[in-house]
């Protein structure tokens, strides 16, 4: 890791996670207060590296932006941002508007909130976040969209109901498998006889959103993205939050499900019956591949690449439900101290118990060097223990460390280039399932 | 004094005049009722949506580079669509030079420490680690918005730097807010280039007017060929061939020409351009300091334009005669190829947006394999393209629409529900309004297929033409998904939000 530079970063600004997340939001359209470039930068980013989704109902170039110029740099972009809220009101039919700044906004001291206060008192369904770029990356963008949703959007003070959970912690395209990842875990609670709020899926309504605050608990799939936003709304609307990785693959699925049935006052009972018929599902479809799987001889070495969520999730599933041997986890995100020691946590309960060395590095191209001190490259003599056959699985950057490895790979993280995805998940026992079908398909693509 | 000699490249507002907001027609455009005023008085819109700045083409040069790192000085965030020009970079690797290879990207990642005080030091501090990691032959310094406002003086940190560093530095100016006119990229690109890879050392006179560096020999029948980003390498060797056919050889330059290589330009005999947005500055610099005379004008895109390009270059180099011959023969061929797909195409209506010289030059093509043009949207507007506006407006039976706009896809929304177009060419990125309303669409530029060059209108022919067969993805996209917009919205004046500047 570099101290002055981090190289290909693997998301964008906050304002871009900021961006993509109101445009997954129903009827969501964002408003960018920034100069003319923010929203471009996003739909090329998005275009190559979240599995070739770009956009939505109001994404990319059609995003309402005050595209600020030198002069409103220099007396302030205040007036500049209240007529384009005036007139995106007259043009773009939405159902919420979220005004997003952006790093010269902030820098130039624009009060964006009373600007956005004094629409949502005319009855304005609009909420703002302070996302300026240098504030941190997408995935903080994330988190205060979120918060400006349940600060100013969630009606306050409204009767708990103890069925009701609300769902988050997967950011809508930076992962690129966001819908499915979200639409499984809500089947699985929906399992449990829950009602669930998703916010971004397409069972998910603004009137539904606007009622989150009945939910008796929050459902955080991340140990790192949307916490914060997690701690605001239990100050706001007293509901408390479980912050759980994602549950990627069976084992982890029946994890996440015992705890979230111990939290949410599920029966022990019918945790046991949904684990169960979900488990006798997997297997049934799982045990026809066991002969190939065999025959074919696909265990596999691995080092496993990802984001907060994905980089210990997927290192957990390849572990614990395929028995592969993931010797290096690396983390590309750049995380605070005790983010770091809840996801190392994670690998410290594996079933399997198989050691995986976790390293924290923002840059591609160190990936190579971290594999050489856990597993030093061999000479050429005759018996020589390499580290093969191996498997890359992470993001399209990694396919250079692949290359040099001589190991197959899959992009799953952020960026996802070379993949194209829809409603693919890899949560829950169904994207379990999905997993072991991609990454056999790549091993056995030449068949 | 170049502009070359200062520390950045001027905004195209003032060096060009060139503006973004105005609403108006092919025969006002090419002067037919009175000379276009927006030039100097650009308009500005009371209602915009976002799009780019200058820095996403800059990166789409500066990212092909071989041998260089891009360090971007900016907010995290900036630089992120080197994902997808990543792309590109590794399809245009993979043809070039044999290997599919990611570029090298980095970026300072200021924080809102930096922001307060300054980034100056991690910036010297990141051009020291990337030269010792990855030992590139160059690194472009690209400054975002972030260090134009706090006043980070990254020429300062480059010219501190450089003695301890092996790679060349190449300061490249991107402060977005600065200009609304992102075509002021290429200008910003190749003052670096100029200032960094083409400026020091003798130069000595020849005897026809050239002035290459010392020791350079002058290469009489070799010229420059100016390639922009959204050129594959299809296009180039299409060009190439027709080069070569007039008996010169073909140095390529910018993109994907590795910058050592860069001086080369210095040595040739004539520079040609593709794109008169894209090269005039660059082109200009390599006329008064090196002699080397340009040629600007006419994209070859399209049968009458690849054909005026050519004429102009054998002009040049006094061989008019074979070029007719080569022409003749070519267009003979070509229109004997495109009559299969003519009938279908024949008077439907299409319209066109995309960079002004481009959605042209493209538009005069579609004409010529028989659609009729019922609208453009140029993303700007300078006075090169005014010979163009006046080509399509000669060839146009009836007046239509010309829409100045960076982007704006409310403005097409609004246009295309009034002209009900029977296919659209648009910019990458900027389909989805088009295909959402149902309307058979294609990008009109991508590096992976042929645009340019007569080879370039048989396959984009050959691509309508399996296009139309079956535009079903759009229709029924159509019927199932809607536009963000407001139902009054459509009522309404689509330049409604254009401010006019200041009148004739």
């Amino acid at each position: 890791m570099s101290g002055h530079f981090i190289e290909r970063a693997r998301y964008t600004c906050a304002q871009g996670g900021a961006a993509a997340t109101v445009t997954a939001l129903p009827g969501g359209i964002p408003i960018l207060h920034s100069p003319s470039g923010c929203a471009g930068n996003f739909a090329w980013t998005q275009n190559g590296g979240a599995g070739l989704q770009v956009g939505g109902y109001c994404g990319t170039l059609a995003i309402p932006s005050s595209s600020i110029q030198e002069h409103d740099v220099v007396f302030g972009g205040d007036k500049r941002l209240r007529e384009q809220i005036e007139n995106t009101l007259k043009v773009m039919d939405g159902g919420i508007y979220a005004v997003l700044t952006s790093c010269v906004t902030e820098v130039i001291g624009d009060d964006i909130k009373s600007v956005v206060a004094d629409f949502r008192e005319q009855g304005v369904p609009i909420i703002g976040a302070e996302t300026g770029g240098f504030k941190g990356n997408s995935y903080l963008g994330y988190d205060l969209v979120l918060q400006a949703l349940f600060r100013d959007f969630l009606e306050r003070d409204i009767e708990k109901k103890k069925k009701r959970v609300n769902l988050w912690g997967v950011i809508p395209n930076y992962d690129p498998f966001w819908r499915g990842n979200l639409e499984e875990v809500r089947r699985l609670l929906e399992k449990f006889g829950l009602e669930v709020n998703s916010f971004f899926l397409a069972d998910d309504t603004l009137d539904g959103i606007r009622q989150a605050g009945a939910a008796s608990l929050n459902i955080v799939v991340s140990q790192a993205y949307g916490v914060g936003a997690a701690k605001l709304f239990e100050e706001l609307h007293g509901t408390p939050y479980l912050s759980l990785p994602l549950p990627v693959g069976a084992s982890a699925s029946e994890s996440f499900l015992r705890a979230v049935g111990k939290a949410a006052g599920v029966s022990a009972k019918r945790t046991n019956a949904v684990i169960g018929a979900e488990k006798k599902r997997y297997y049934r479809y799982l045990e026809p591949l066991t002969d190939c799987y065999n025959d074919l001889d696909l265990q596999r070495y691995a080092v496993v690449v990802g984001d907060a969520n994905y980089a210990t999730s997927l290192t957990r599933s390849l572990a614990d439900d395929l028995g592969w041997l993931p010797e290096l986890t690396v983390c590309t995100d750049p995380l605070k101290d005790e983010e770091q020691e809840r996801i190392a946590g994670q690998l410290q309960r594996l079933e399997s118990n198989y050691p995986t060395k976790l390293v924290f590095e923002t840059d591609g191209s160190q990936i190579i060097g971290h594999l050489r001190e856990q597993w030093p490259a061999t000479g050429n003599g005759k018996y020589q223990n390499d580290f093969g056959p191996a498997f890359v699985l992470g993001s399209s950057l990694d396919r250079e460390l692949a290359l040099e490895i001589g190991a197959p790979h899959l992009s799953v993280s952020f960026p996802v280039a070379n993949r194209a995805v829809l409603d693919r998940g890899y949560t829950g026992f169904r994207g379990g399932l999905r997993l072991i079908e991609d990454l056999v398909g790549v091993i056995v693509a030449g068949r | 004094m170049s502009h070359i000699d200062l520390k950045t490249a001027p905004r195209r507002e003032d060096r060009l005049g060139a503006c973004i907001a105005h609403g108006g027609t092919i025969c006002e455009m090419a002067g037919a009722k009175g000379k276009k005023s927006c030039l100097q008085n650009d308009g500005e819109r009371a209602f915009t949506q976002g799009s780019i700045c200058l820095l996403l083409p800059a990166l789409a040069m500066l990212n092909t580079l071989p041998d260089n790192v891009v360090l971007q000085h900016s907010a995290v965030g900036c630089g992120s669509c080197t994902h997808s020009q990543n792309a590109n970079v590794r399809f245009g690797s993979a043809a070039r030079q044999g290997r599919a290879k990611d570029g090298v990207w980095l970026s300072t990642a200021m924080n809102e420490t930096d922001v307060i005080t300054g980034g100056e030091e991690k910036l010297e501090q990141a051009i020291i680690e990337a030269d010792r990691r990855y030992q590139p032959f160059s690194i472009t310094v690209v400054s975002g918005c972030v260090p134009g406002i706090i006043g980070d003086d990254i020429d300062g940190v480059v010219q501190r730097i450089q003695p301890e560093v092996k790679a060349r530095l190449l300061p490249v100016h991107c402060e977005g807010f600065k200009t609304k006119i992102w075509a002021t990229a290429y200008d910003a690109v190749y003052h670096g280039i100029g200032r960094t890879l083409l400026r020091g050392g003798k130069q000595e006179e020849t005897a026809d007017g050239l002035s290459p560096f010392k020791g350079l020999e002058r290469l009489p029948s070799t010229v420059n060929l100016m390639n922009v980003s959204s050129m594959g390498q299809v296009d180039e060797l299409e060009l190439e061939r027709l080069l070569r056919t007039l008996t010169l050889d073909v140095n390529v330059f910018p993109v994907f020409a590795h910058p050592e290589s860069m001086v080369k330009a210095t040595q040739a005999s004539l520079s040609i351009s593709t794109c008169p947005t894209h090269d005039d500055y660059f082109l200009s610099y390599l006329e008064e300091r090196f002699g080397v005379p340009a040629l600007i004008q006419h994209m070859p895109i399209g049968i009458e334009n690849t054909g005026l390009w050519l004429r102009d270059v054998a002009a040049r180099f006094g061989i008019e005669q074979q070029a007719e011959q080569i022409i003749a023969q070519e267009e003979s061929e070509l229109r004997a190829a495109l009559a299969e797909f003519r009938p279908l195409f024949e008077g439907k209506k299409v319209f066109i947006s995309a960079g002004e010289f481009r959605a042209l030059a493209t538009a005069r093509l579609l004409e010529e394999i028989g659609f009729t043009v019922v609208g453009i949207r140029s993303f700007h507007h300078d006075h090169f393209a005014e010979v163009e506006y006046r080509k399509l407006a000669a060839s146009s039976r009836e007046d239509y629409v010309i829409d100045i706009a960076n982007v704006q896809p409310f403005e097409e929304a609004n246009l295309l529900r009034r002209l009900k177009p029977d296919l659209f060419l648009g910019h990458a990125n900027g389909n989805g309004t088009a295909a959402k309303l149902g309307i058979p669409t294609h990008v009109i530029y991508h590096t992976g297929l042929a645009y340019i060059g007569y080879k370039g209108v048989y396959e984009i022919a050959r691509r309508l033409h399996r296009q139309l067969k079956n535009p079903v993805y759009n229709r029924k996209l159509s019927e199932n998904v809607r536009l963000p917009y407001r139902d009054e919205w459509y009522g309404a004046n689509p330049f409604t939000y254009i401010n006019q500047g200041g009148a004739a």
